[in-house]
């Protein structure tokens, strides 16, 4: 147990990004973090099952990542970081997700913050 | 020899770097951000700094998790714009000083702050989304920078003493670089935001503002502090503060905050803050003079 983190584990709703979540969601994050070179996008975008074969996902996983479920992925260990790629891949803004893994739509996030068009 | 001319404290969204690139000055949404950025980029312009020493985290672009580094130094002479996911941004390669990072790497492992280093690989928004609002390319840079990543994405991340240490170190660091440079230093990050799970979306005003006190007035409490007491106030993310305190820790105790801004339009906290270290007063018949005087 890292000292600096006690007392975190009491706050709801929150996923810390730590070496157990980083080692079982390695193969996803690569995946995902792939995204800064412009041919692994070309091939996500042309051919989606030819890349998720290329990463060896397994079937959980290339289904959030089809349906773009954010909550799941988030639960199963991506980094926020790496989903921010998906994110610029699909066209799907930081607000969007944000709001995904509230299990809200954009709309009803956009309602909670104070300059909904600063996007 | 180097001196320190001072210290920016600075938010690094990536839409901060969006809204420069979109022309969003007029726009009344972002004209609060932009505004807040003005006095930083007169007191640059003014004081013609020759390097910025930048701490910054990376966000999984340069450095992936099957080796990421808790500190990484840049030696380079010149770094391309990271594509973080849409190709890069339409702004020049940033331009390195290799020499006083190569001093800095010299100085840092001889008082055994064993910091790893890297050249010729790309930095993202950590750096340069905040740094168009500032210190704009026309055309290019105004002059070169030092990158010093945090790893702050990983836990265990560096502990918010040590960041605080790194940053006294870089001070001694720099201080003692034979060249007439002039530097300023710049912590990037936060403030409070969380971008995982359902508590995404968090913010904390209140939190936020007494951080922006405490770093310029009192920032051995903020040292003191946990990072699950920085998550609790300030969201996951918010522990990206802990490179505000490195860029404070590379600052006398008589550096003075000048200026500070603060906008929370969205998901997270955008602030800016700009210290500035006593004027050395040096009259124009030049330094033997002020010797005489002082």
């Amino acid at each position: 147990m890292n000292p600096q983190l006690k007392g975190v584990e009491k706050l709801t709703g929150t996923y810390l990004f730590d070496l157990a979540t980083s080692a079982k969601a390695l193969r996803l994050n690569r995946f995902l973090h792939g995204f800064t070179v412009a041919a692994n996008r070309t091939l996500f975008k042309d051919d989606p099952e030819g890349a998720f074969d290329k990463a060896r996902l397994s079937a959980e996983e290339r289904r959030m990542v089809r349906e773009l479920d954010w909550a799941a992925l988030m639960r199963y260990g991506a980094s926020f970081f790496c989903l921010e790629k998906l994110g610029r891949v699909k066209g799907v803004s930081n607000p969007e997700m944000v709001a995904g893994f509230r299990g809200e739509t954009l709309e009803e996030f956009l309602k909670t913050r104070n300059v909904p068009g600063a996007r | 020899m180097a001196k320190i001319l001072g210290g920016i404290g600075t938010s690094h969204v990536p839409t901060i770097g969006g809204a420069y690139d979109r022309n969003k000055q007029n726009d009344p949404d972002w004209g609060p951000l932009f505004s807040g950025y003005e006095p930083v980029k007169a007191w640059l312009a003014q004081r013609k700094p020759d390097v910025l020493v930048f701490f910054y985290n990376d966000h999984a672009t340069t450095f992936f998790f099957d080796h990421y580094p808790t500190f990484a130094l840049g030696v380079g002479a010149e770094y391309a714009i990271a594509d973080e996911g849409l190709g890069p941004r339409a702004v020049p390669p940033l331009k390195g000083h290799a020499g006083l990072a190569r001093h800095m790497a010299d100085v840092l492992v001889n008082e055994e702050f064993d910091i790893s280093v890297f050249q010729d690989l790309p930095i993202d928004h950590g750096v340069h989304s905040p740094l168009t609002m500032f210190w704009p390319p026309s055309p290019d840079w105004p002059g070169r920078i030092v990158p010093v990543e945090i790893n702050v994405l990983q836990h265990p991340i560096p502990t918010p003493a040590r960041c605080w240490k790194l940053g006294q170190a870089v001070r001694r660091a720099v201080l003692s670089y034979p060249e007439d440079l002039k530097v300023v230093i710049v912590g990037t990050g936060g403030l409070s935001h969380q971008m995982n799970g359902e508590r995404a979306g968090f913010n904390n005003e209140k939190w936020d503002r007494k951080f922006l006190d405490l770093i310029a007035r009192d920032p051995k409490k903020l040292v003191a502090m946990r990072h699950a007491d920085y998550i609790r106030l300030g969201g996951t993310e918010g522990a990206e503060e802990i490179m505000w305190l490195a860029m404070r820790g590379a600052l006398s105790p008589r550096a003075r905050k000048i200026h500070q801004n603060y906008y929370l339009p969205m998901t997270t906290a955008m602030a800016v803050a700009l210290f500035e270290e006593p004027m050395q007063k040096v009259p124009a018949s030049g330094k033997a003079s002020a010797r005489t005087s002082a």
